[in-house]
């Protein structure tokens, strides 16, 4: 057993005993009931499970959940799909999913949002020419599986985003 | 044919066909473990024997737990077929991969069995230019001895790289639904220390 405690979407959790076995999926869908981070495959490789990370420096990165222990992320900050909207308002990148009807079951779009809203991150620090846009989105998006076959809109959802506020994310 | 005739060849073709497989069999069991450099004492040369002992060694060179993190690309593979790593993931600057996807993300400090993921404090792939895959052993040997191919080592730091280092341990500990390299870790140190000290004399081929 392992002592964890962790910040999600702002929130503290824990300490609490757990399992060493346990992974961060089973952690925060059966434990916390939180199952808006979906279970799809598994190994790590539709990423529907992925959840952000933030680092103290205020950089961020997207995690699987599926395959990582829940010890892993003691002392750690995550955000959910849960953590996006505020006071009951949508994101951007949320309005922008449902204009594109970027979904259909859904199933990978807590993945999708998340590893987006990184990008989002990742682009107000660094940002990038708008000839390199697509190029930067795709490689952002890659690995993430829709088996709905919504690629291209998640791609011109996100797009969008970065459009409407280009100096914001763009050189 | 004679009936009589017709059943001693059936026999017969049995009795090859069980001696073949046991004899299949008797090699796949010896490609899990790895002779002692004593064992090597009967090759009079020393070049020779020395050579011998790196194809010996060359069964865990070689082994999927090894090149799998020695690609010849960018991309790791896994798994006892090799295949490509997935998720897709890439080298990065430091081989630990990308800013955005770096190993240690999904790779914790020891196996997690629940995942099915391999697990140490240094996960990360080799080098590109210590890439192992599609190379003959001959060539993985040259390169392994050239300071330029293998981290600015000598032929001694090998025997402590491979013999003792923790990460290269790991192949002999590789979790749940991978094959451990051949032998054991000791084993393999002592004919890379056999090696070196007969001159570290690399195979024909």
């Amino acid at each position: 057993m392992t002592t964890l405690a962790l910040t999600i979407n702002g929130g503290a959790q824990g300490p609490r005993e757990v399992r060493d076995d346990l992974t961060m999926n089973d952690f925060l869908r059966e434990y916390l009931g939180m199952t808006g981070t979906k279970f799809g495959c598994g190994a790590a490789q539709c990423l529907s499970c992925a959840v952000i990370v933030d680092n103290p420096d205020g950089t961020s990165y997207t995690s699987p959940t599926c395959i990582v222990p829940a010890k892993s992320f003691d002392g750690k900050a995550i955000r959910t799909v849960e953590g996006h909207a505020k006071n009951g308002e949508l994101s951007a990148l949320q309005k922008a999913f449902i204009a594109h009807f970027a979904f259909q079951c859904g199933y990978c779009t807590a993945g999708f949002l998340n590893e987006a809203q990184v990008l989002l991150e990742r682009l107000e620090k660094t940002p990038v020419a708008r000839a390199e846009l697509e190029k930067t989105i795709a490689e952002a998006l890659d690995g993430h599986i829709c088996r709905c076959t919504g690629y291209i809109k998640y791609h011109e959802a996100v797009r969008d985003v970065i459009l409407a506020d280009p100096k914001r994310y763009l050189v | 044919m004679k009936s009589e005739t017709r059943f001693q060849t059936l026999v017969s073709v049995a009795a090859l066909a069980v001696s073949m497989h046991a004899g299949y069999a008797a090699s796949q069991a010896a490609s899990n473990t790895l002779a002692s450099p004593e064992s090597f004492s009967s090759i009079a040369d020393a070049d020779a024997r020395s050579a011998a002992m790196f194809t010996e060694l060359g069964k865990v060179l070689t082994h999927p737990r090894c090149v799998n993190c020695h690609p010849a690309g960018d991309r790791p593979r896994q798994g006892d077929e090799s295949r490509l790593h997935q998720p897709p993931v890439e080298r990065g600057i430091d081989g630990h991969g990308t800013e955005t996807m770096r190993c240690s993300i999904c790779h914790q400090k020891a196996n997690f069995e629940p995942g099915r993921v391999p697990g140490h404090p240094e996960w990360h792939i080799a080098p590109r230019e210590m890439a192992w895959e599609g190379k003959t052993l001959a060539e993985i040997c040259a390169q392994i001895k050239d300071p330029v191919h293998n981290g600015g080592r000598k032929v001694e730091d090998l025997i402590h790289h491979i013999g003792t280092d923790t990460l290269v341990g790991w192949a002999w500990q590789p979790g749940f639904g991978r094959a451990p390299a051949p032998g054991t870790q000791k084993e393999a140190g002592a004919l890379v220390d056999a090696w070196v000290k007969t001159g570290a004399v690399c195979p024909a081929r």
